[in-house]
């Protein structure tokens, strides 16, 4: 096995490249420092060329929404309303009320379906019994002996059948989540028409035919899930609580500096008019509140600032500059300047290389970065996967007041009403001290209970628009010669933003920045590493098995928590020309392993 | 794959760049689309007409004070 020393540790290479049980295309590179039980070093790459900066380019921008979601195959339809949004503010009209109600119960809907499959069904095998019986099973013994708190309210005794029902294709949690999968799944599509790449969603609104029934449809479904969340919650908490208990230290886990961003998500249509003057009105009356939050501190919740600090830096990545191409915006619409290394201004120049971790380029992820005009950092932002920002932005801001949801100013209140076997509930998720792995991943079943909150809240919305008559959903527009537009909204990982500028009434740039960007971007040109490769350098090893048997579990966990998703396999190189290449099915191999030393 | 053995296909009538959008094929966001569509009232309401052509006034609610929700 290959060594390399650095300083006074000795360094062990451990890569993971494709990592499984997320989108096919993140590499992890680390050295690990044995000795000491912590990661040394950690480069993230992807080594995946998308182009849809490049070919997006002279097409019709009514296409827009309909090309870009298919930039995923899981949160398309984010992709599809941030692009709706960005399209609404170039062509100057605003939806009927009706509209917005009904787009923002699809992506509720997509919240709903798309936290649970990833939580249940994907990062929680990495906290199943099969997988801390493999990893550490000193762990696993104490979980046996360890009650669980909130037993009488989810039904497992111990944590260890906690554990239990995490096992890929047998535990009952995550055979109970593909179910809630598919009716989450329904719901979207009653909004959207289809889900993931929604059929009825465009500029101006929904052709979706509002009825009474859809809306009953919808509600009927919402209700079934919340004896699922109301035990979901306590459950995650349980889990994650012991894990802090029975491994001291393990808040360092992924554990980085709080530098997060939240774009915002829901709509307010009583406020919301698409125009760019008004973005920071109609920007904090949105039902998830947009922020960057440093240090656990709001700098702002305008949206007009959060659009003006985005720089794209090229970091570590196979592009060429764009400082000599056409500075398409000089001035956004209020006459603030736009820098050239803004997403309005960004010309892709795709330069396929060779990977060099030592100093070189390595990935095709940029490196977005986003400019504090107060200190003068340019912040590597993350998404804390999507909830975690979310959560921490809207309590601080302390302005989404709704009958189920309230912002307190240091937590969530979320109120879930009587269901089929459970009584009304109260969740109250608090700003945590760290933002870490463990808070990262909690943090994603309190926004199912949150979204599941605002969809209540949406129906009613909904319902007196139609008890009043008004089934008005779309609203008539013309695309103008010249135009400029910027989506902002909340991907089921994190911040989405759309960037779009017309010209000739065709796209003459259009820019998606995707959470992911934000999460796994390379190591700047300042040497700042990105948010994953941070999380995980540093991480301390609580993992039982040596050298010779590591899964990288906590490096698995940390990386996980960031929400990349979708499965393949894994190889892993140990270095010095060892290779293992373990190919499975999706699910930690439970069915159809198959070992090659 | 011999070039025998292959499905006999037509031959494409639009390239893959082609846009959406063609100049002459009627836009539904086109200004002044929504005022035609039948059963769509100028004031955001709408009536049975939205729902059917067959006898649509018929199927509109017996009394003008009740809410006028045709299905879908």
């Amino acid at each position: 096995m290959e060594k390399i020393k650095v300083g006074q540790g000795d360094l062990v290479q451990m890569n993971w490249d494709p990592i499984s049980r997320i989108i096919g295309n993140l590499g992890v590179y680390t050295k690990i420092d044995f000795k000491n039980g912590q990661v040394g070093e950690c480069k993230v790459t992807s080594s995946l060329f998308r182009g849809y900066s490049v070919f997006m380019k002279g097409k019709d921008p009514r296409d827009a929404n309909f090309i870009t979601s298919r930039i995923c195959g899981i949160c398309g339809d984010n992709h599809a309303t941030c692009s709706v949004y960005a399209q609404n503010m170039a062509y100057g009209i605003k939806p009927p009320p009706l509209a917005d109600w009904m787009v923002n119960l699809g992506e509720a809907a997509e919240f709903m379906f798309d936290h649970t499959l990833f939580q249940d069904n994907l990062v929680f095998v990495d906290f199943c019994e099969q997988m801390v019986k493999e990893t550490n099973p000193s762990l696993l013994a104490k979980a046996e002996q360890t009650a669980a708190p909130h037993a009488e309210l989810h039904g497992f005794r111990t944590i260890a059948d906690i554990m239990r029902a995490f096992n890929p294709f047998e535990g009952s949690v995550y055979k109970e989540a593909l179910q809630i999968g598919r009716l989450t799944r329904e719901m979207c599509c009653l909004m959207e028409g289809r889900h993931v790449h929604p059929s009825t969603l465009y500029a101006g609104g929904v052709g979706t035919v509002a009825t009474p029934q859809l809306f009953t449809d919808y509600q009927v479904r919402l209700l079934n899930l919340l004896d699922f969340v109301k035990k979901a919650v306590p459950l995650n908490d349980d889990l994650f609580d012991f894990f802090y208990e029975a491994l001291p230290g393990y808040e360092e886990v992924g554990r980085r500096r709080i530098q997060l961003a939240c774009w915002g998500s829901f709509q307010n249509p009583r406020v919301v008019d698409y125009r760019y003057a008004n973005m920071n009105d109609w920007g904090r009356s949105m039902f998830v509140t947009p922020g960057v939050i440093v240090d656990g501190k709001a700098l702002t919740n305008n949206l007009v600032d959060i659009n003006l600090g985005m720089r794209i830096l090229l970091g570590s990545s196979f592009y060429d500059d764009w400082n000599a191409e056409e500075t398409l915006v000089t001035h956004d619409p209020l006459g603030n300047p736009v820098d050239q290394r803004h997403p309005w201004n960004q010309t892709t120049l795709p330069h396929p290389q060779k990977r060099n971790f030592d100093g070189g380029n390595y990935s095709w992820v940029m490196s977005p970065r986003w400019f504090d005009p107060q200190s003068g950092e340019m912040l590597p932002l993350e998404t804390g996967g999507g909830p975690l920002a979310r959560l921490w932005s809207t309590a601080l801001a302390g302005l989404v007041d709704t009958p189920y949801v309230k912002a307190t100013g240091s937590s969530v209140r979320i109120q879930l009403p009587r269901s089929a076997n459970l009584p009304e509930t109260e969740f109250e998720w608090k700003v945590p001290q760290w933002c870490n792995t463990i808070e990262r991943d909690r943090a994603r079943m309190y926004f199912v209970a949150y979204a599941a909150a605002m969809a209540l809240y949406f129906i009613d919305q909904a319902m007196n628009e139609i008890r009043a008559g008004n089934t008005r959903t779309f609203t008539d527009f013309a695309v103008p010669e010249e135009g400029l537009g910027v989506g902002f909204h909340e991907a089921v990982r994190g911040c989405l933003s759309h960037h779009l500028v017309i010209r000739d009434g065709k796209i003459a740039n259009y820019h998606p920045y995707p959470p992911t960007c934000w999460n796994s971007s390379s190591t700047d040109s300042d040497g700042v590493p990105g948010p994953m490769e941070e999380a995980v350098t540093n991480t301390p090893i609580f993992e039982e098995n040596g050298q010779d048997g590591f899964k990288g579990i906590d490096i698995m966990r940390t990386v996980r928590s960031f929400d990349p998703c979708l499965p393949c396999g894994v190889h892993m190189y140990l270095g010095g020309g060892k290779v293992l290449k373990e190919s499975h099915v999706p699910m930690m191999g439970m069915v159809g392993r198959a070992k090659r030393p | 794959m011999k070039k025998e053995e292959s499905i006999r296909t037509g031959k494409p009538k639009v390239k893959p760049t082609a846009l959406t959008h063609v100049r002459g094929v009627r836009c539904g966001n086109k200004p002044g689309s929504y005022e035609k569509e039948p059963g769509h009232q100028p004031d955001g309401r709408s009536n049975a007409r939205r729902s059917t052509g067959i006898n649509a006034e018929a199927r509109n609610p017996i009394l003008p004070e009740m809410p006028n929700l045709s299905p879908a």
